[in-house]
């Protein structure tokens, strides 16, 4: 069985050389790119994989790229600059991979990673500046300045990029993200979403949420979408605008505060009222097709109802 | 009782508050706690609060003894509903006529099981919203979103239990500082004063206005915010 598995990888190892060497010409890599990347040493690591297995991956500068796949391996392929360490190590069960960090203090040179894992295994990604690319595959996925970009399939997200931007166009039950600066933007079909930003604009362009919480401080919150039947919705801003773009066949009811902000109500004739304690201005809406509830806080953002 | 002093720039103990809203204030404390309750308004306004709770509590407790005062009322309802109006025309008007004296007996009982049921339910559990509405507190609890007349709690948010948490990731963050790259720093700590400064506005905007749900919301969100913002530390050190 273990032989049989072993000439399994072997194989699929030798294909997908001879598939990389075929499609791995550069078409329209800028000569900067391709200067960089000609002293950098050319790396492949393949074994055999457990589909469930965990695979820990570490790469401070550069890029990284996860695909998964249908296959009981993990491969890497990639390209390291001379004065980078690689490593790869691991069983069936689990592997760590990637670049170390250096000792001498310098900044790491970007070494650009390719991972091929098995679909259901359990990822933990991490770099500093490097930016992230994943299609289909399910974890963690944290980077200090770098972006992330997320498509595909998942069965659950939890992704966050300190300075850099977020990109997340899924279909997972569950989703979490964050970024400080960056802007966060989840399309897909994710179903419950807990989403937050610092300073960077958070928007939403999906109508698949059934529990979603949206928080930002000073970013904008934009959400495009119909709030799905007996969906819960819970935005909540600081001084950012929180902007709704409903479809006219929108439905569900939603509750609009402010405490000093503006309450702008495109959507209906209704008007915000202030309350009768002095706490700012709210808005009851209660429309007529069923739908989610939606309820949106800001301390002085501006609150912007608009149709679609 | 606690036999700690209360100093005049810091607040009542939680223990302190409890005692001086219930009236157990032991003679040794009474002193200071009322002088102390005279000078703060904040203190002052949580035992309040405490003593309104304590009191619609002892309102409540009392309320099923109260039915039997509630009692001749409903019976006499329910005597004149006995009375069934006969209508000449009308097939339905007629049907139910026909049916009502047979089972006119098990549907008193029935009612008056019911309407006993309802108000003791009613009495014992009045919605948050409106008990707090008529002793003037805060509408309802952090999370709760109303909808369609049923309450739906969510995880509700905690900015105390926040502010313990961001209390020892502010430490932790004080010992990776040196292992953070300069620019990891910076942006940490322009987040950090981006939520701070939030965070001020919305404690000076709730010293006006404590008992403002929304405002304890958004307050509670900020923290949440710094938490996880200091927590992602972790992983960029």
């Amino acid at each position: 069985m273990l032989r049989e598995r072993g000439r399994n990888t072997t194989r699929l190892v030798a294909s997908v050389l001879a598939l990389l060497g075929a499609t791995s010409a550069p078409t329209r890599a800028s000569a900067q790119e391709s200067a960089r990347t000609a002293s950098h040493e050319p790396i492949l690591r393949a074994r055999s994989l457990e589909p469930t297995a965990s695979v820990k991956i570490f790469d401070p500068a550069g890029s990284v790229r996860v695909v998964a796949w249908d296959h009981d391996s993990i491969v890497v392929r990639g390209r390291v600059p001379p004065s980078e360490r690689f490593f790869f190590a691991g069983s069936a069960r689990g592997v760590k991979l990637g670049v170390e960090d250096r000792v001498d203090g310098k900044d790491s040179a970007p070494c650009d990673l390719v991972i091929y894992l098995p679909r259901h295994s359990q990822l933990s990604v991490k770099t500093a500046s490097a930016s992230i690319t994943g299609a289909d595959v399910s974890g963690w996925f944290y980077s200090v300045s770098g972006t992330i970009h997320l498509s595909g399939v998942a069965t659950s997200i939890e992704a966050e990029t300190m300075g850099g931007s977020l990109v997340l166009d899924v279909n997972t039950p569950w989703v979490r993200a964050r970024t400080g600066d960056g802007r966060l933007l989840m399309r897909g079909t994710p179903q419950d979403a807990d989403a937050s930003t610092v300073a960077g604009t958070l928007d939403i362009a999906t109508s698949t949420i059934q529990r979603g919480r949206f928080a930002s401080v000073t970013g904008d919150i934009r959400y495009r979408g119909a709030p799905a039947v007996g969906g819960i919705f819970e935005f909540s801003n600081h001084s950012g605008a929180v902007d709704l773009l409903l479809p006219r066949e929108a439905g569900g009811v939603l509750d609009l505060s402010t405490v000093i902000g503006e309450i702008e109500n495109g959507y209906t004739q209704l008007r915000p009222v202030a309350d009768v304690n002095g706490r700012g201005r709210s808005l009851h809406l209660e429309l007529e097709r069923d739908g989610g509830h939606i309820t949106v806080r800001t301390f002085k953002g501006t609150i912007r109802l608009r149709k679609g | 009782m606690t036999d700690r002093l209360v100093p005049p720039t810091s607040h009542l103990s939680e223990a302190e508050r409890q005692c001086a809203a219930d009236g157990t204030l032991g003679d040794d404390d009474r002193a200071a706690v009322t002088r102390h309750l005279a000078e703060c308004d904040e203190c002052a306004a949580d035992v309040a609060r405490l003593r309104a709770f304590i009191v619609r509590a002892q309102e409540r407790t009392a309320a099923p003894g109260d039915l039997d005062d509630l009692w001749p009322a409903i019976r006499a309802r329910i005597e004149e509903g006995k009375v069934i109006a006969l209508e000449a025309r009308g097939a339905a008007a007629a049907s139910t006529t026909r049916r009502a004296p047979r089972v006119r007996g098990q549907w008193w009982l029935l009612a008056g099981a019911v309407a006993a049921a309802a108000i003791l339910a009613i009495t014992l559990h009045r919605p948050p919203r409106q008990t707090a509405a008529s002793a003037g507190q805060p509408p309802a609890p952090a999370g709760t979103v109303q909808r369609g007349g049923r309450a739906i709690v969510q995880v509700s948010d905690s900015a105390r239990a926040y502010q313990q948490q961001i209390s020892a990731l502010l430490e932790e963050l004080e010992l990776r500082r040196s292992m953070l790259q300069p620019q990891t720093a910076a942006t940490v700590d322009h987040d950090l004063r981006l939520i701070d400064s939030a965070i001020v506005e919305l404690q000076e905007a709730l010293k006006h206005d404590p008992d403002n749900a929304a405002l304890r919301q958004l307050l509670a969100a900020s923290y949440r915010q710094k938490r996880d913002l200091l927590r992602s530390l972790d992983n960029a050190s």
